[in-house]
């Protein structure tokens, strides 16, 4: 067990106020919790400054905590002072919230502000069996699969309880889903009973799924319309030319016109993403002229030719 | 396993899927976090995502010392980035495609 300096995790000198303390403590919680931050160990941050608050703004504890405080550095392996018991030898009491055992050693369990706890009556809810958690998972789904009612496997941690109500770990769940065809980007589909075990009776929890269309090689999403860049040579793109254009389960043979631009867009009815009636979207093909490489010597001549014969400015309303 | 997407909660089945008494959900309800159908708290539906946001909301009240307002104000903001988010995302991968041979 490491010693924790809750000051350092606030940000504040041993002898700052009680203001200072919760101005501290409220700026981190703002930029680390977790249905707010972005940042990847949020949740742990936000644990960890919640329980520095939890023992830095209450007198008593805090006072505890600096007698002991002398006896620690923050991060070192933590022995207490000599002779020193600490509080969290019984083991009878709920666990505190999710703070840590070095939090529970000096203050002994106890339901704190912080984590995942219920900010409701607890004690209500221990005797009628506590609802088990809900899940939140993101699944993703390739643009193909969502033409069609797909199975999907997932798997998931639940965490496991005793019959005391403790959790003693986490156990993989798995499941099979069906994923409605004409699913979209962030749509969530919630199955229920299917999250975490309720503890002494208690409902089980729910698991939403929040769907996640994953990035195609090829193709992009705007709504239920497809996009699709396609590539031309300039010529291509000056006399016109079929192409066979991927669509998500062929391809299909796209006309271009002569004198085509680069960034203009073809739409190919029918073949985009489907909706919830069945319908489905359009595929745009984008155009996009490329340059060949590199020209020998006989290409360049033509290039000059055609150069002397097009007399084209491309950056005529330049000039202006 | 057959999904549950149309689901509707009345008020006892949203009081015990988020573990929050019905004071507190109407509360909710008032400010405009989560809206159900209906006019009085008994004929209250909510759909099948209410209680993830009513939690939500409850845990930003609860761990950012919020008022309600500032609750329903983050929230709306959170998905208006999120929103943005994605749409940048998208843009620049279209952009990308664009500008790379």
């Amino acid at each position: 067990m490491d010693f924790k300096d809750y000051y350092k995790i606030l940000g504040v000198e041993p002898t700052a106020d009680e203001k200072a303390i919760k101005t501290a403590y409220r700026k981190l919680a703002r930029k680390y919790h977790p249905d707010v931050s972005k940042e990847k160990d949020a949740e742990e941050k936000f644990k960890e400054a919640s329980e520095a608050y939890e023992a830095l703004s209450n007198a008593d504890k805090r006072a505890e905590y600096d007698e002991i405080r002398k006896y620690g550095q923050h991060g070192r392996p933590f022995q207490g002072p000599p002779g020193w018991q600490g509080r969290g030898g019984g083991g009878f009491e709920e666990s505190a919230g999710d703070f840590s055992d070095f939090f529970s050693s000096i203050f002994g369990g106890s339901a704190g502000r912080g984590g995942n706890g219920n900010p409701f009556g607890r004690g209500q809810q221990r005797s009628a069996g506590r609802r088990g958690q809900d899940v939140e998972m993101e699944l993703a789904i390739f643009l193909e699969e969502t033409l069609a009612n797909e199975s999907k496997q997932i798997s998931f941690q639940v965490p496991q309880y005793n019959g005391a109500g403790q959790q003693t770990g986490n156990t993989t769940k798995t499941l099979n889903v069906k994923i409605p065809a004409g699913v979209t980007d962030g749509e969530r589909i919630r199955l229920k009973g299917q999250g975490a075990p309720g503890v002494g009776g208690g409902a089980n929890g729910d698991l939403y799924l929040i769907i996640r269309l994953a990035p195609h090689p090829m193709f992009d999403v705007e709504d239920h319309d497809l996009i699709i860049t396609v590539p031309l040579a300039p010529w291509e793109a000056a006399l016109g030319t079929k192409v066979a254009v991927p669509t998500l389960t062929g391809r299909i043979n796209l006309t271009i016109r002569p004198d085509s631009q680069s960034g203009q867009r073809l739409r190919v009815k029918g073949n985009g993403l489907m909706d919830k009636q069945g319908q489905r979207g359009d595929l745009y093909a984008q155009l996009k002229v490329v340059m060949p490489p590199h020209a020998d010597e006989a290409t360049q001549a033509l290039w000059k030719t055609l150069s002397e014969k097009a007399a084209f400015d491309p950056r005529a309303n330049w000039s202006r | 396993m057959e999904t549950s997407r149309y689901v509707q909660l009345d008020m006892q089945a949203f009081c015990q899927a988020t573990d929050m008494p019905a004071a507190f959900v109407i509360e909710i309800v008032e400010h405009g976090i989560v809206e159900p159908t209906g006019r009085t708290p008994e004929e209250w539906l909510f759909d099948d995502f209410s209680p993830v946001i009513a939690r939500r909301a409850a845990k930003l009240h609860h761990d950012l010392d919020l008022e309600w307002e500032g609750v329903a104000l983050a929230l709306e903001l959170l998905e208006e980035v999120r929103d943005l988010r994605a749409e940048n995302a998208m843009l620049r991968q279209r952009l990308g495609r664009f500008i790379q041979s």
